[in-house]
């Protein structure tokens, strides 16, 4: 017989283990870039990790987002779409002589009123969000061609092109605090709110939340809302550190970003998640994107990495599920 | 005495944080109805689910033995082929599927090409529901039945791989009295087919007319056994069960019954399945402050879409609701609660609980606005308000951040009053309080809403056990066929006139 005592520990580490799964990600994440930095010590170089951090900060900034959409039960594929929006709207304002500030505010405020429209067909219809937000996805894609008909706005002024490049210290560039500041006002949103109370209770139970007096619809929209002006903003950052609006820009950022949130925990059927788990999984998928450079291993393996973590996150997710779900049994097969 | 065809010895199953079964020992002889007995987190389910093999061997300490061999059952699957069937204390029917399709679900007929053999499974389930002599359209998808004909689908689902041991883990929580009745004849009936059946049940005049013996669990320790041979006392049975002297159970309390709070007047509602058709047609009633108000009627009457209805959980067709004095257009449960309204609904795992929360944040959903300021939940307060529930309704549980999936069914249920206990209520709305709660907890709810009505609350109870409604209720509706049947006044309400009343005859 085994020993009873021994199994018992190690039920109760693996629980912790997996209740905890930011920490699981933070692990697994620190043990990544220890391999990695044995094999290319220019990993940790100063430079690349403000790299890495960079281009994590415009994911990250709409990971914030899309942690609160899936946790409603909800799905956003317009993210990408709507990033490029962001930018050549605000490209556009900025080249027609509109200044910097009002340019960004304009273009953040089609992507709110985008989102509104997508939280608004949701909660009408009642049509799951994955098929509304596909269609928005090509009707966002569809106005950027047809307003830009597929032209790179640029050149920017450079009132606009020198905001990415101010950085905080000479070395820290501003996407990082900024998306940081984002992270942690979304992290106190969905961990101290009544709103963000009402997007897990909406995620675990949406009955159950209608009956206790929960508002679904205006919760909802304001989710959508939300992510769509954050993916926005995002987009106008990213024309600003290009020093171009492309039309084309932010094409399949939305599975990055999904991706990110299922590796930091956010369960795929709601109810469960943190913006904290998510932000470390928006580091994760930028680690491993620029490691696999470093160790010179062709990017065309990117793709299959991200899919197998994110496919083995998902089985993690199930089993927790499976843990909370025990009382509740259902039989099958 | 014959051999025992099941033999349970020293089962100890933890949980963290709590210890569910202490050690407990069980037989079961051939052709016996065995009752388990026991408050609500006495440890019945989650002994029922170790032998019908949810949680696993080596999950839990101790061994089951059918007849002479041990059981290490892995899976359920392991358990029903050993011969052992189990009804879950929820049901766990595949919903959009046909009833044919749920009874024969994984185990379908097949023919040479490997493809399922329709015809067969259409016949197989008609020949299961025969044997239970009920008639249900095998075609039928499982919503549009009643959740008593859905309870008889489970069962035949559960006969159909004819076991030896049957469990049935509360199976007459949803079910009215006659049907219960029929209940009891199959159970009986299967007893003469050779199957020994283990039966949970918090009714105890159910459980004295039809088991033979009754082992009574207390906090997952085993406490007394009981056989039908030596007479059952409800009294000693009950002081076992809750471990101390249950003095009255419909405590009454002083009241004065005030001013009307809520009135409708021709409420219509549609039909749930059937569409175009109405539920109810026509009905006005009204309430009074600290009165209790008795929604009777037979199961498909109407009355929790009638309450959903007034809620605002559904939409009305027609008729005008009014409340504290003025007039309700469109009401929505947001509105409702902030009016001083309440809704415990009937199917608690449906929508009356979010189960990816834990005790505290179910206990506070409906009072998020009072317990925060400027949009932020101020902690302390949540922290106060949950542990004094948390306390008074003694909820059994390691602590309120408990997840509420891992309590026992009537703690569950107890969360949920708790939640509506905390808004300032002027009427609440409670559609079967007491389903799988047991007699000491029922008590304890029955003071609650006493005390409530007490306070001027007004109060709407709907209950499928007669006596209970009785006891409770100032007045009675009595719906049928769309309409108020009968108003009956306590003077006159009794079994036989309710009853007469809801049958329309
Ligand atoms: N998955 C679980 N995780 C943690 N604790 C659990 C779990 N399942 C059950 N428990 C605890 O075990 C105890 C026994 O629960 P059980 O469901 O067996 O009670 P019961 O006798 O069936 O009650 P009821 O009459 O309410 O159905 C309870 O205290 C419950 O909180
Ligand atoms: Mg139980």
């Amino acid at each position: 017989m085994e020993s009873q005592g021994e199994k018992k520990r190690f039920g109760r580490l693996s629980q912790w283990f997996l209740r905890k799964q930011e920490s699981s990600v933070i692990l697994v994440l620190i043990l990544y870039c220890v391999i990695v930095t044995i094999v290319n010590p220019v990993f940790i170089s100063a430079n690349n990790v403000v790299n890495i951090l960079r281009s994590t900060g415009f994911t990250l900034i709409v990971v914030v987002g899309m942690t609160l959409v899936l946790i409603t039960a909800g799905l956003d594929l317009s993210v990408g779409s709507v990033f490029a929006m962001g930018s050549i709207v605000c490209g556009i304002c900025c080249t027609a002589g509109i200044s910097v500030w009002l340019s960004m505010l304009i273009g953040t405020g089609v992507g709110l009123l985008f989102g509104m429209t997508i939280g608004f067909t949701i909660v009408k219809t009642g049509i799951p969000p994955l098929m509304i937000t596909l269609g928005m996805q090509y009707i966002g894609r569809g106005m950027v061609s047809a307003i830009t008909k597929g032209v790179p706005v640029y050149p920017l002024p450079d009132g606009f092109t020198s905001l990415e490049k101010i950085s905080l210290f000479g070395i820290i560039p501003i996407i990082v605090p900024v998306s940081i500041l984002i992270a942690v006002a979304g992290h106190i949103v969905l961990s101290r709110t009544t709103f963000g109370r009402s997007v897990y209770a909406i995620g675990g139970n949406q009955e159950a939340a209608k009956i206790s007096g929960i508002n679904i619809d205006r919760t909802k929209m304001i989710v959508y809302s939300l992510t769509s002006a954050l993916a926005a903003f995002s987009g106008i950052m990213m024309a600003s550190r290009l020093g171009s609006a492309e039309p084309s820009t932010g094409t399949g950022f939305e599975m990055k970003v999904i991706c990110a949130c299922i590796i930091g925990g956010t369960s795929s059927f709601g109810g469960t998640g943190t913006v904290l788990g998510a932000a470390l999984g928006a580091v994760f998928m930028e680690v491993i994107t620029n490691s696999l450079t470093l160790m010179k291993i062709s990017v065309y393996w990117q793709n299959l990495f991200f899919g197998v973590i994110l496919i083995a996150a998902v089985l993690l997710d199930q089993y927790k599920r499976a843990l909370m779900m025990r009382q509740s049994v259902k039989v099958k097969e | 005495m014959q051999n025992p065809i099941l033999t349970v010895s020293h089962i100890t199953k933890r949980f963290t944080g709590t210890t569910a079964l202490d050690n407990v020992s069980l037989e079961l002889y051939p052709q016996e109805i065995l009752a388990v007995m026991g408050e609500n987190g006495a440890g019945k389910s989650t002994l029922m689910k170790i032998l019908s093999g949810i949680y696993p061997y080596g999950s839990y300490d101790g061994e089951i033995k059918i007849q002479d061999t041990l059981c290490r059952f892995k899976s359920p699957a392991y358990s029903e082929a050993a011969g052992i069937a189990m009804i879950y204390q929820e049901l766990n029917l595949e919903l959009d599927l046909t009833v044919a399709e749920n009874i024969l679900l994984g185990r379908y007929p097949k023919t040479k090409m490997g493809l399922i053999n329709w015809e067969q499974v259409y016949q197989d389930a008609g020949a299961a529901l025969e044997r239970l002599q009920v008639k249900i359209d095998v075609h039928a998808p499982v919503r549009s039945l009643s959740p008593s004909m859905q309870q008889l689908v489970s069962i035949a689902r559960a006969l159909y791989c004819n076991p030896k041991i049957l469990i049935l883990d509360e199976p007459t929580s949803v079910l009215t009295e006659k049907e219960t009745e029929t209940l009891m004849q199959i159970l009986h009936g299967l007893q003469k087919q050779n199957i020994a059946c283990i039966y949970i049940s918090h009714k105890l005049d159910e459980v004295f007319k039809l088991c033979d013996r009754m082992v009574i669990l207390r906090d997952g320790k085993w406490i007394s056994e009981y056989s039908k041979s030596q007479g059952y006392q409800s009294t000693r049975i009950i002081e076992d069960m809750i471990g101390r002297r249950l003095d009255v159970m419909y405590p009454k309390t002083k009241k004065k019954i005030g001013e009307e709070i809520m009135r409708i007047e021709h409420f219509c509602v549609q039909h749930p399945f059937a569409y175009g058709k109405h539920i109810i047609e026509d009905v006005s009633f009204s309430v009074r402050k600290g009165e209790i108000l008795g929604l009777a009627g037979l199961v498909g009457a109407g009355r929790s879409e009638l309450v959903s209805a007034i809620y605002g959980l559904t939409d009305s067709i027609g008729g005008t609701l009014y409340f504290d004095g003025k007039k309700i257009t469109h009401p929505t449960p947001e509105r409702s609660i902030r009016m001083g309204m309440g809704f415990l609904s009937e199917d608690r795992k449906k929508n009356g609980f979010v189960w990816t929360m834990d005790i505290e944040q179910n206990m506070t959903l409906a009072i998020l606005k009072e317990i925060s300021q400027g949009g932020f939940i101020n902690q302390s307060r949540e922290d106060k308000i949950s542990d004094e529930y948390f306390d008074r309704l003694r909820i059994k549980a390691p602590d309120k951040k408990t997840l509420i999936t891992s309590l026992s069914g009537g703690n569950q249920q107890k969360v949920i009053i708790a939640k509506w206990l905390m808004t300032k209520l002027k009427l609440l709305i409670l559609d079967e309080p007491t389903r799988g709660i047991d007699v000491g907890t029922k008590a304890e709810i029955y003071k609650l809403i006493n005390d409530l009505a007490a306070q001027g609350i007004a109060v709407i109870m709907i209950s499928s056990e007669l006596p209970e409604l009785i006891a409770m209720c100032d007045r009675f509706i009595v719906l049928g066929k769309g309409v108020v049947q009968a108003e009956l006044s306590k003077k006159d309400a009794d079994e036989v006139s309710i009853m007469r009343a809801a049958s329309c005859t």
